[in-house]
């Protein structure tokens, strides 16, 4: 169980442009859900995910797993629970090393590192049987450096490095808005074979309303650093993009006008 | 050139090769600009001469130069990843500091050190004239050093201290403690420029207090020159590029000086590093531009 509770995020304060980011949040995520996350910019859909890695520590409130008080925890110690894939394919794999470190480096993700060599034949036998499952050719170009490869090619790495060691909660954040449609269709799909495959507990971060519905078993709306709308089960299954966005509407008291329909 | 000067600049280039290597850590896999090696290379020196002249084995002494020097690199990365200092100016801060303390230590501005024992006197004993001596001490010790650091970069810290230089956002999201990276690294890269601070006292016979002036940039000169001449990936080539770039570019250097043709003397060493250095880093741009030069030529044609 991932749970956040009260947790309140204050930029700036004290300060004019003083800013509250997440404002008394209480969530909890079961084991194996899959929650998807909506909302406007600075809604506070990112602080929320910057909450969990420890990128960002609450001013107040308290961040668990399972039962386990990780509130002022560092990034790279909460990584022993954390996977996570950015939104930005060059953050989330260092170009500067090769397919096989990279992967390597995430094999040791929550362990003590030694003085071994990081990679050796051994471990390349298991990494090109793994890579040979995304049918990308990547299982012969192991030495190649990861700037070599395109945005789509180093985003499903990503999932794949992500999930290479075990974890509590895979982040996923907006994690295929950097790319074109046909990629972020493939990694949505390989997403959803990795999540089920492992029975992933995971939050995904997205501006699409259709993919926010279309994907997971839970969907929250923030908005003004709260949870404005809490969908899963028959009411969720239901819901039509058109109703989702009435309610996003609503919450933001707007009226909601045929353009907005037609660009989402 | 005569022996006597490619000789020398050849037991130069292997002693600067070392330095090449430590930079090659702290600057290229760290992306740290260290400056704390022109402190460093003078305390690595200092610390072994003052025990090799107060009646210590030379092999200890050194050792005991490696810690210092070690311990200084330590404290530029104490300064910049918890009291969040700028790189440089903490590199600069403790090279300022180790000037008084290696005065301190020595007690005075150079310590001779002619007719003590050094860490090459065992080979002299085996019937090799000195320079020869020297020689295949360094030789000996920059592939010791090589081969190690390569290693060292291939192991599982090395790689979190590689990821960490490239991306460290991304080496903490994997779970590498990025402020301990960068301590152990320049740690690691400090003790190798004692190394060479001490070795090269004990092979020219003197400790002096301004012996570390430009070490950063010599070592610079070296990694730049060396990734241009062995280009490509992997650390293990990378190593061996900059020990070679350093024993041309010191080459190079003893002929300049000595073509009377340039009538360059041996105090525009620094200048001609400075000159060098901004050639090197201008070369990639320079290069580009003359292309896009031919381009805009063939498409007015």
């Amino acid at each position: 169980m991932i749970e956040l509770r009260d947790a309140t995020v204050v930029f700036n304060r004290g300060d004019p442009l003083e800013r509250r980011a997440l404002d008394d949040l209480t969530l909890s995520v079961a084991p194996g859900e899959f929650v998807t996350v909506i909302g406007s910019n600075g809604a506070g859909k990112s602080t929320l995910l910057n909450v969990l890695t420890g990128d960002v520590l609450v001013s107040s409130g308290a961040v668990s797993f399972d039962g386990l008080d990780v509130t002022r925890w560092p990034v790279n110690r909460r990584a022993a629970f954390v996977g996570r894939v950015f939104q930005d394919p060059l953050v989330g794999t260092c170009g500067f090393l090769t397919i096989e470190e990279n992967l390597a480096l995430a094999a040791r993700r929550g362990c003590r590192r030694g003085l071994r060599l990081a990679t050796g034949p051994k471990r390349r036998a298991a990494l090109r049987d793994r890579l040979a499952d995304l049918k990308l050719g990547l299982e012969n170009r192991l030495g190649d450096r990861m700037d070599q490869l395109s945005g789509g090619q180093r985003q499903a790495l990503s999932l794949v490095m992500a999930a290479v060691m075990e974890m509590k909660i895979l982040l996923l954040d907006e994690h295929t808005a950097a790319l074109d449609p046909r990629i972020a269709a493939f990694v949505m799909s390989l997403t959803n074979q990795i999540v089920a495959e492992h029975g992933l507990t995971t939050l995904m971060v997205t501006h699409s309303m259709r993919q926010a519905l279309d994907h997971g078993s839970r969907t929250i709306m923030m908005h003004e650093g709260r949870i404005v709308l809490d969908l899963k089960g028959d009411e969720r299954r239901r819901l039509s993009v058109e109703d989702l966005l009435r309610m996003f509407s609503k919450v933001r008291g707007e009226t909601l006008d045929d353009d907005a329909l037609l660009l989402n | 050139m005569t022996p006597y000067a490619f000789f020398g600049a050849l037991e130069a280039g292997l002693l600067f090769g070392i330095v090449a290597i430590a930079v090659y850590v702290s600057f290229r896999i760290l992306d740290f600009p260290d400056l704390t090696v022109d402190g460093s290379f003078p305390l690595g020196a200092a610390v072994s001469a003052l025990m090799i002249v107060s009646g210590f084995n030379p092999f200890l002494a050194t050792g005991c130069g490696i810690l210092a020097a070690a311990a200084a690199g330590a404290l530029t990365g104490l300064l910049t990843v918890r009291l969040g200092f700028l790189d440089l100016l903490s590199g600069i801060l403790v090279m300022i500091a180790l000037y008084s303390i290696n005065l301190r230590i020595m007690g005075r501005p150079n310590i001779a050190l002619i007719g003590e024992p050094t860490v090459f006197t065992p080979v002299e004993q085996l019937g090799f004239k000195s320079n020869t001596a020297i020689l295949l001490v360094l030789m000996a010790v920059v592939v010791v050093v090589a081969t190690l650091v390569s290693r060292f970069l291939l192991s599982e810290i090395g790689l979190a201290l590689r990821a960490t230089g490239a991306n460290a956002r991304m080496a903490a999201a994997n779970g590498v403690n990025v402020r301990h990276a960068t301590i152990v690294g320049l740690t690691v890269s400090n003790g190798l420029v004692g190394l060479a601070g001490a070795l090269f006292a004990q092979s020219q016979g003197a400790a002096d207090v301004a012996m570390g002036i430009g070490t950063i940039i010599i070592g610079l000169a070296a990694v730049i020159l060396g990734e241009s001449i062995l280009p490509g990936t992997g650390v293990v080539r990378a190593v061996v590029a900059v020990v070679i770039g350093t024993i041309v570019y010191r080459l190079a250097v003893a002929l300049a000086l000595n073509s009377d043709l340039l009538g360059l003397k041996s105090q525009d060493l620094n200048l001609i590093t400075a000159v060098l250095v901004v050639v090197a880093l201008l070369a990639p741009r320079l290069r580009r531009g003359l292309r896009r030069g031919i381009f805009a030529a063939e498409a007015r044609r």
